[in-house]
């Protein structure tokens, strides 16, 4: 009992260490204790309450899209027209190589186009890493694995490849064995190709690309030219459905070609356009008010101005109308024309077509017009009749698109664009409809007869020019023939152009070789070939609605004539 | 106490074995993903090939020689587009219980047939790009 009672009765110190003790005890059994809670709350939380967030599957870091080197360019159908394609390319390791004059000679049995000698240098060199053959073909690869050389290396490259070779050679352009853009859309697109995976859609259409190449191929055979350009644009939205420039080159081996092949004659050739812009000259005239579809000009006599005379080519030697004088193509009707709107108001006109600055395509090449200044009143004579206003074959197609398409004038684009920019008005819904009256009456009844394509309504103007010659004056026998044309004139949806760059008078053309000869029976063969597949439909030409339309008063002297093409 | 110890050493070993079976499990379902991946891009990479191969044996001029070459076709003529306005009423066909109480069967559409518009027939395939796909 009594040692009970001492063991229980503590006193002093030893009670109060024994009361810190279970104190703390207790503290820490209450803070483990919390812990454990915390812990099962968060299993209870995430096993049970949280199950929702967790992924069914883990996500998957590898990228399984195809990076190429550069992105696709296709067509506005789709078509491929470049592509990259991983090709393999040869390199050595010289120091590998045990007999650089047998691996050489061997080499070349495998790649028949490399020098021996060069190559057996290039292996004896002190390098670690020479260059031997760049985008091998898998046969060469094969050939060369065979032979079993030490010292040769494969290393995969992306090489761009052009499906379509020359067809769209001037509007694609090509790149460098870097793969560098160097020339049209690859370089104009660089950056976007570079980073794209996306394919670069154009608004091209290769089925047209290829009737408008092969038909210019043979105008150009036919009258021995030196090469011509041929454009399809979709006059409501301003998008290149064709463009082609001859001679041309093959994409894929471009390197190799000289500079007249590379040149591209529809956007980077500035040319004095000759009769053609005469479709301005009338438009400007028709909206400045300064003459009407009724009145007329006397061309009877051949106009002097300093050293120069201006006469007519198709000369009627009298009083035209001016609906005669477009007809028949007057340059003296024109140039009065043009003399009564005065050098201002043509210049500021020009200048509202954009003929006065580079067209706004997305192509590197783009030529800058060479612009008379000063703008003296002998300029204004001469650019009524296309001298003297040198432009690209582009301006002359944009400008024609406004004048047809009601009066707007809208950037050209080498894109596929679903929404056509607003554009800006220059002539009156009223002046274009009679100029689409006055273009269908030169393929009715004027120069530009052959261009006719049945069916559908083409409508155009004939332009033959003296190209500039060595020393300021003008080579006779060197011409430049086009003609411009839109269809079906009713309600013009598209401008084709063709130009022929120094064609030669055959015996067919009876020794012409002017526009309405040479460039119309291609305008009439492209529209006739390429209207089925761009959805324009035939009509009937003789149908009232039609006639209605496109009926045109020529006024005579003294009276009134009707006609209707 | 000596039943509840060998339970829960039970049950940790059959934890351990289910374990190490999911790992492994799961390695080899990863290396079949990515040589699935791998199949994938090389695949594409052959589609890719192919496509620019297809492009290029699908060259206007090309086909244009082999059509010159092998078929007959000729361009289009523009005599030869209409439109829907321009086609005939189409007849009526014949009630299939008609005064006679007859139905028309296969069989019966014999040499009466003659008389009777041409059945649609189906439209040919067409190659097109989505078809390819």
């Amino acid at each position: 009992m009594r040692t009970r009672s001492e063991t229980v009765r503590l006193e002093g110190h030893a009670k109060q260490a024994i009361e810190t003790g279970r104190n703390r005890l207790i503290l820490a059994g209450c803070l483990i204790g919390l812990a454990f809670v915390a812990v099962s709350a968060r299993v209870v939380e995430l096993s049970a309450l949280r199950n929702h967030g967790e992924p069914a599957l883990s996500a998957s870091s590898v990228d399984t899209t195809l990076t190429v080197g550069r992105a696709d360019i296709v067509d506005r159908n789709g078509l491929l027209v470049a592509t990259s394609l991983r090709t393999p390319s040869l390199y050595a390791d010289p120091k590998e190589v045990l007999d650089a004059e047998d691996a050489a000679f061997r080499l070349a049995t495998a790649l028949p186009d490399i020098n021996p000698a060069e190559t057996a240098a290039k292996l004896a060199s002190d390098r670690r890493f020479v260059w031997l053959k760049r985008n091998l073909t898998p046969r060469e690869q094969q050939q060369i694995n065979s032979l079993g050389i030490p010292g040769l290396h494969f290393f995969d490259e992306w090489k761009r490849v052009y499906p379509q070779g020359s067809l769209t050679a001037h509007v694609v352009g090509f790149t460098d064995v870097d793969d560098r853009g160097i020339s049209g859309v690859e370089r104009s697109f660089d950056d976007v190709l570079r980073g794209g995976r996306e394919p670069l859609r154009l608004a091209l259409d290769l089925r047209v690309q290829h009737i408008v190449r092969q038909e210019l191929a043979q105008q150009i055979a036919t009258f021995d030219a030196i090469g011509g350009a041929g454009v399809v644009v979709d006059v409501d939205t301003g998008e290149t459905i064709a463009m082609v420039s001859l001679p041309d080159f093959d994409s894929n081996v471009a390197g190799q070609m000289d500079a007249d092949a590379l040149f591209n004659r529809a956007t980077l050739g500035v040319y004095e356009m000759g009769s053609t812009f005469k479709i301005f000259n009338t438009a400007m005239a028709l909206e400045a008010g300064t003459a009407t579809m009724r009145s007329g000009y006397d061309a009877t006599n051949p106009i002097k101005i300093s050293r120069f005379t201006i006469s007519d080519y198709h000369a009627k030697r009298r009083w035209l109308s001016v609906p005669e004088i477009f007809k028949y193509s007057s340059n003296i009707g024109s140039v009065k024309m043009a003399v009564d709107v005065g050098t201002e108001g043509q210049r500021a006109f020009m200048a509202k077509l954009g003929m006065l600055r580079e067209t706004a395509l997305e192509l590197p090449e783009l030529g800058r017009p060479m612009v008379p200044s000063p703008w003296r009143p002998i300029n204004t004579m001469t650019i009524a009749f296309g001298h003297g206003l040198s432009v690209s074959p582009m301006h002359l197609v944009a400008g024609v698109a406004a004048m047809v398409n009601g009066g707007i004038r809208r950037p050209l684009t080498i894109l596929e664009t679903d929404i056509p920019s607003p554009g800006e008005r220059i002539i009156s819904d009223r002046t274009s409809h009679d100029m689409r009256r006055l273009m269908r009456l030169v393929v009715g009844d004027g120069t530009g007869r052959k261009a006719d394509a049945d069916g559908y309504i083409v409508g155009g103007k004939t332009g033959t020019a003296e190209k500039v010659g060595g020393r300021g004056g003008y080579k006779r026998k060197a011409l430049i023939s086009s003609f411009v044309a839109a269809f079906p004139m009713q309600k013009p949806r598209y401008v084709v152009l063709v130009m022929v760059d120094e064609p030669k008078g055959t015996k067919e053309s009876h020794g012409y070789a002017t526009g309405g000869w040479v460039a119309a029976p291609a305008i009439s063969r492209i529209i006739a070939r390429s209207a089925p597949l761009l959805g324009v439909a035939p009509v009937d030409p003789e149908s009232p609605e039609i006639r209605r339309d496109l009926m045109i008063e020529v006024p005579v002297e003294g009276g009134k004539r009707l006609a209707s093409f | 106490m000596r039943r509840s110890t060998i339970l829960w050493f039970l049950i940790a070993t059959c934890l351990g074995v289910a374990l190490f079976l999911v790992k492994h499990e799961v390695q080899r379902r990863e290396e079949q993903l990515a040589q699935l991946h791998r199949q994938i891009l090389s695949s594409q990479e052959a589609i890719h090939v192919l496509e620019a191969e297809w492009s290029y044996l699908n060259r206007p001029d090309r086909l244009e020689a082999l059509v010159r070459r092998h078929l007959d076709l000729v361009p289009l003529d523009n005599q030869r587009i209409g439109s829907i306005e321009l086609l005939p009423m189409r007849l009526p066909l014949p009630d299939p219980n008609g005064p006679d109480g007859m139905s028309v069967t296969q069989a019966s559409i014999g040499p009466d047939a003659t008389n009777l518009p041409p059945l649609p027939v189906g439209r040919p395939v067409a190659f097109t790009r989505e078809a390819r796909r």
